[in-house]
This record gives structure tokens, C-alpha cells and sequence, in this order.
């Protein structure tokens, strides 16, 4: 085993944060099913609201509340990954015994996000009482669970990156707060803008016949690729449909994961000046 | 063991070495002084394999430092300046991680592990977190680390900053224990009284170059085994000019200078041959009150050097 891994989560076991955090993950995402439920079936009667509803709608709240949650938590395990061994002055050590580059990234790399996936995986018994309405088969639960982990895999990476590049935590973890805003509120407000302008423009022209989305010019939608949010609601579509919005967003998110991986490779290999 | 020839380094344009060579042979304790700012952490980084280099070249045991970092790394242990340590490891955990690192495994592992408690002397405090530790222990923890995977070259940058004088003393010991076992060290250090009891020679550093002394010498010897020209002030009781009259015939030396029975004479050769010069003094008849080597202490000479390019 990689002695950086065990190292890693040792460590991060042992921090008040390693039971603190997923605590309240759970207690904010039970407190979010709790409220979708309630807004679900409370429409003044309840006669007429099938089963199957109220799990898509729990399963769907329950998915976007937990990526927004865990957007929010990555940089804190990744963006101080590296920093810290700059402030603690143990990085040095680390690159000077027979540990590759390679291997320290990927040891900060898997704890970074075997944590944030631990708290994916504390939730499946929240998740479970979506499955017990119905409406919601094992192919949506895996495609989501799947989307969810690329795109926490790759800001997780970022935030390794900006922890390479950074000498200090509180630098790193605000660039990669700036990134998870830029990604998901920035390219959604350019989106939506630039889609009012165009619709604007494009007004008495005739409504758009077949996928409303592929009727949107590519430039207007090219944001959207790099939105999580948007990638996590092109898992829900079915298997033979996730081409190309799915794919195009997982080669995205898988490239852009790929390009940190390399900054930060180089970051490692080259930088002495810590 | 550490050959470096014409290195340059730059950071941002600012030249931090510039045109360094340094020569370190096998089992030497070699010093590197030299003011703020002269390059000695620059290069201890590039010889440590941190740093690229821009220009010249760096080996360590033959190996170059940038094409073959992997191997450099095997042979040397590095110690930085304020050294980090794990705070929320125990001791064990910390040189056990360590070993780890150094791809150091069973019986060796284990062995590796146990010697450095022995020799940090903090076997009985093995399951204490490294937190609980003073700093000087911290210091003898992270020297024990580096030596974890037994290698041949120690580049220590500044280890005793910041020690207590009891820490500092204990580090000197354990310095020239090492160098007792043949390890070749490099340390670089403004306690100039520390590197004089332990070096063997110290190399000037100013301004990312070599710099010389008055003689233009840019490494000074301080425990050659054969220093070919020594000086001694010889204080005579009475008239001293038939002193200075037996100090000039005498073979391979002559009198510097002389004033009021004091004179100051350079003898060429061992100690022998100051023995001879004193008995032809005494059986000359010559009172002699003192006749005393007189050696350049480091911190002048550093004085001399740096004082002197400042100015």
C-alpha cells in the first residue's frame, strides 16, 4: 500500500472534522428529504399523489442537495492537502525520500476523495427511502452515483492543483471556491443570458420541433458542459440517451481532471521554492 | 562525493548562484558559510534534487543530481532548515512512515525504525506524539529520520538554529559521530564557533559565487593533517635580536615581524619543526615566555572576508 494513503487517512481520521463533518452532512441532508417530502405531498390533500412521484422527487432533491453539499466540502479536503505540508515545512522530506511525485499525488488524491466519497456512501441509507417509493430504478441511482463521483474526482484534483500552486491553505481553498462558483453559478448565469438574448432575437421565428435542448445553438450551450448541476441532470437520462450530453460533459469533467492532474504533477516536480 | 561546477540558479531574473564549484571529498565534514542571501540554501536544494539547476553542473556520489535524482535521493539525507514534523503522529508512527517512504521493509524496516529511536534517544517516548516533544527533540527526531535509510551524504542547512546550548552540543557530538562512521556531510551555518569545532574545511559563499579570503583561498582548511605554513608569536624576555637572528637561520623559518621582544615568525613544515625552532631558541640562550601558534580564528577570518566586500 502506498505508505502516503495510510498516512493520509490516519491523519485524517484522527481530526475532529473526520466525525464532525459527516454528522452534519447527514443531519443537513435529512433535514432536505424531510422538507421535500412534506413540500411533495402537502398540496392540501393528499388523495391522487402516486407513490412513484414522491420518490422521483425525493430522489431528485435528495441528488442535487447532495452534490451541492459535497461541492462545497471537497476543497476543504483537497485544497489544503499540499499547503499543509508547505506550512508544516514537511514537504521537502516528502520529496526528498523515495516517494514519487506520483505517488504523493495520489495519496493526497485517493483520502481527498475516499472521504468525500465516505459521506456519498453515508447517505445511502437517506437515499434508500427514495427507492422504498418507487419511481426510481438501480440504473438512476448508479448513473447519478456515478456522475457524482466523476465530478467529485475532478474538483478534488483541482483543488490538489490549486494546493500545489498555493503556499498557503486559505489561498488554495478560496481559488478552488472560486472555481466551484465558476463553474457552476458563473457558467449557468452566462447560459441563461445568453439564451434570453438569443430567444430575444429569435422570437416569432416558429417554436423549435423535437429536443428543445439541441435547438439552442452550441455556443449558447457550451457552458453547460462544465456545469455539474447539468451533468449530473444528464445522468437521469436513459442508457441510450446519454450520448452525447452525458458523454460530452464526462470527457469535460475527466479532461479537465486530467489537466490539474498534470499541473500539479509539475508543480511538484519543479517547485523547491516552499 | 559532492562535486559542483559553475552552477547557476536564478529565481524571477534575481541570480542566486552564480557560477558556484565546490568540491567535497569522501568523509569530509565540510562547512559552508557565508552572509544572508549567499545562496547556501539554494544549494543545498539543488543538491538535495528540489531545484533544477539553469546551468553547470551537480553530483553526489558521482551522480548527477538532475539527471538522476532518484539516485541521488538513495544517497543522500537532507535536512532542511526548520524542519516540519507530524505533530499528530507518535514518534514510532512518524520514522515508521518514513521508512516506509525510503522503501525500507521487514527486518530491515524494523531494524532501520529501532536504531533511530536509539540514536534520537527517544526509544522510551516512542508511543508519545511527536507534539509533546521540545523543540530540540523535534531537531533529534527529524536528524534521525534523514538517516533512516543509512546514506552516504548529509546536506544539513542550518541545524542548529534555533537549538538551546545543550541541544547545540548534543548535535555537534552526534555530527561528528557520523563523521567517525565516514559519512560525508555538508552543513552550512552562521554559528561560526560550531563549525570550527567540528569541520574540516569551510567553503565561502557570497553572492551566489565563491568568495576568497586574503589569500585567495575560497575553502579554508581548519583540521588539515599537514598545514604546510603555520604562524607563531614568540614573546622573549630581554634584548630580541638575537631571537630573531637564530628564528632567521633557522631552517624553513623567518621572522614576520618583531618589536619589543614580541615577533611573529612563519614556520614551514610540521610541528617538528616548531619543536626544533623553540629547543635552537632555548640552547641559544634565549628566555622564552611564550611561544604560541597562532591560528585565524573563523570568525575573523569570516569578518575578513564579508566585512570587507560590504563595505
Amino acid at each position: 500500500m502506498n505508505p502516503m494513503i495510510r498516512k493520509e487517512l490516519r491523519q485524517r481520521m484522527r481530526e475532529r472534522r473526520g466525525w464532525l463533518l459527516p454528522s452534519l452532512y447527514l443531519v443537513v441532508l435529512g433535514a432536505v428529504v424531510t422538507f421535500a417530502y412534506f413540500l411533495t405531498t402537502d398540496r392540501g390533500t393528499t388523495t391522487g399523489i402516486q407513490g412513484s412521484a414522491v420518490g422521483v422527487a425525493l430522489f431528485l432533491t435528495l441528488s442535487y442537495a447532495q452534490l451541492a453539499l459535497l461541492l462545497l466540502l471537497a476543497p476543504i479536503f483537497s485544497a489544503g492537502s499540499i499547503t499543509i505540508e508547505k506550512e508544516q515545512r514537511t514537504l521537502a522530506g516528502l520529496l526528498t525520500s523515495l516517494l514519487t511525485s506520483g505517488q504523493i499525488w495520489w495519496g493526497k488524491f485517493v483520502s481527498s476523495l475516499l472521504f468525500v466519497l465516505l459521506l456519498l456512501v453515508t447517505s445511502l441509507p437517506v437515499l434508500s427511502m427514495a427507492f422504498a417509493f418507487g419511481g426510481v430504478g438501480p440504473w438512476e441511482i448508479f448513473s447519478a452515483t456515478l456522475t457524482t463521483v466523476i465530478i467529485l474526482a475532478c474538483m478534488s484534483a483541482i483543488g490538489l492543483y490549486c494546493s500545489s500552486a498555493f503556499q498557503r491553505s486559505v489561498h488554495a481553498t478560496a481559488v478552488s471556491y472560486a472555481t466551484v462558483v465558476a463553474i457552476t453559478v458563473v457558467t449557468a448565469i452566462i447560459f441563461f443570458v445568453r439564451l434570453a438574448i438569443y430567444e430575444s432575437a429569435n422570437r416569432g421565428q416558429g417554436g423549435a420541433t423535437g429536443n428543445i435542448w439541441y435547438s439552442i445553438p452550441l455556443n449558447i450551450r457550451a457552458p453547460m458542459y462544465v456545469n455539474p448541476f447539468f451533468f449530473l441532470t444528464a445522468s437521469f437520462a436513459p442508457l441510450k440517451q446519454l450520448y452525447p450530453a452525458w458523454f460530452t460533459c464526462a470527457c469535460l469533467f475527466i479532461g479537465i481532471g486530467a489537466l490539474a492532474v498534470a499541473l500539479t504533477l509539475r508543480n511538484l516536480r519543479r517547485r523547491g521554492d516552499f | 562525493m559532492i562535486d559542483v561546477e559553475q552552477l547557476r540558479k536564478s529565481f524571477n531574473g534575481k541570480c542566486a548562484l552564480d557560477g558556484f564549484t565546490l568540491h567535497v571529498g569522501a568523509g569530509d565534514l565540510f562547512g559552508l558559510v557565508g552572509p544572508n542571501g549567499a545562496g547556501k540554501t539554494t544549494l543545498m536544494k539543488v543538491l538535495s534534487t528540489l531545484l533544477p539547476v539553469d546551468s553547470g553542473t551537480a553530483q553526489v556520489g558521482g551522480v548527477n543530481v538532475s539527471a538522476k535524482a532518484r539516485e541521488v535521493k538513495r544517497l543522500i539525507g537532507y535536512l532542511p532548515d526548520q524542519p516540519g514534523v507530524y505533530q499528530d503522529m507518535s514518534v514510532r508512527e512518524f520514522l515508521e512512515f518514513f521508512a516506509d517512504a525510503f522503501q525500507l521493509t521487514g527486518a530491515r524496516h524494523r531494524a532501520a525504525v529501532d536504531r533511530a529511536l536509539e540514536r534520537s534517544g527517544l526509544a522510551e517516548r516512542s508511543e508519545d506524539s511527536v507534539e509533546q516533544l521540545s523543540f530540540g527533540m523535534k531537531q533529534r527526531l527529524v536528524l534521525a529520520k534523514t538517516l533512516l535509510h543509512d546514506p552516504k551524504v548529509l546536506l544539513l542547512d542550518e541545524p542548529a538554529t534555533g537549538l538551546d546550548p545543550l541541544a547545540r552540543i548534543e548535535l555537534r557530538e552526534q555530527l561528528k559521530q557520523l563523521h567517525a562512521e565516514g559519512i560525508t556531510i555538508l552543513i552550512s551555518s552562521h554559528i561560526l564557533s560550531d563549525l570550527e569545532d567540528i569541520c574540516t574545511q569551510i567553503a565561502l559563499i557570497g553572492a551566489g559565487r565563491n568568495a576568497t579570503d586574503a589569500e585567495g583561498h575560497s575553502v579554508l582548511q581548519l583540521r588539515a593533517a599537514q598545514t604546510p605554513v603555520r604562524i607563531y608569536e614568540i614573546e622573549v624576555i630581554g634584548d630580541s635580536a638575537a631571537a630573531v637572528a637564530i628564528v632567521n637561520s633557522a631552517a624553513g623559518a623567518r621572522v614576520l615581524d618583531s618589536s619589543m621582544g614580541r615577533m611573529v615568525a612563519e614556520v614551514t613544515g610540521a610541528d617538528e619543526q616548531a619543536a626544533s625552532l623553540l629547543r635552537a631558541l632555548v640552547v641559544g640562550g634565549v628566555n622564552v615566555l611564550r611561544f604560541d601558534h597562532r591560528a585565524l580564528d573563523l570568525e575573523e577570518r569570516y569578518k575578513t572576508v564579508f566585512r570587507e566586500k560590504n563595505a
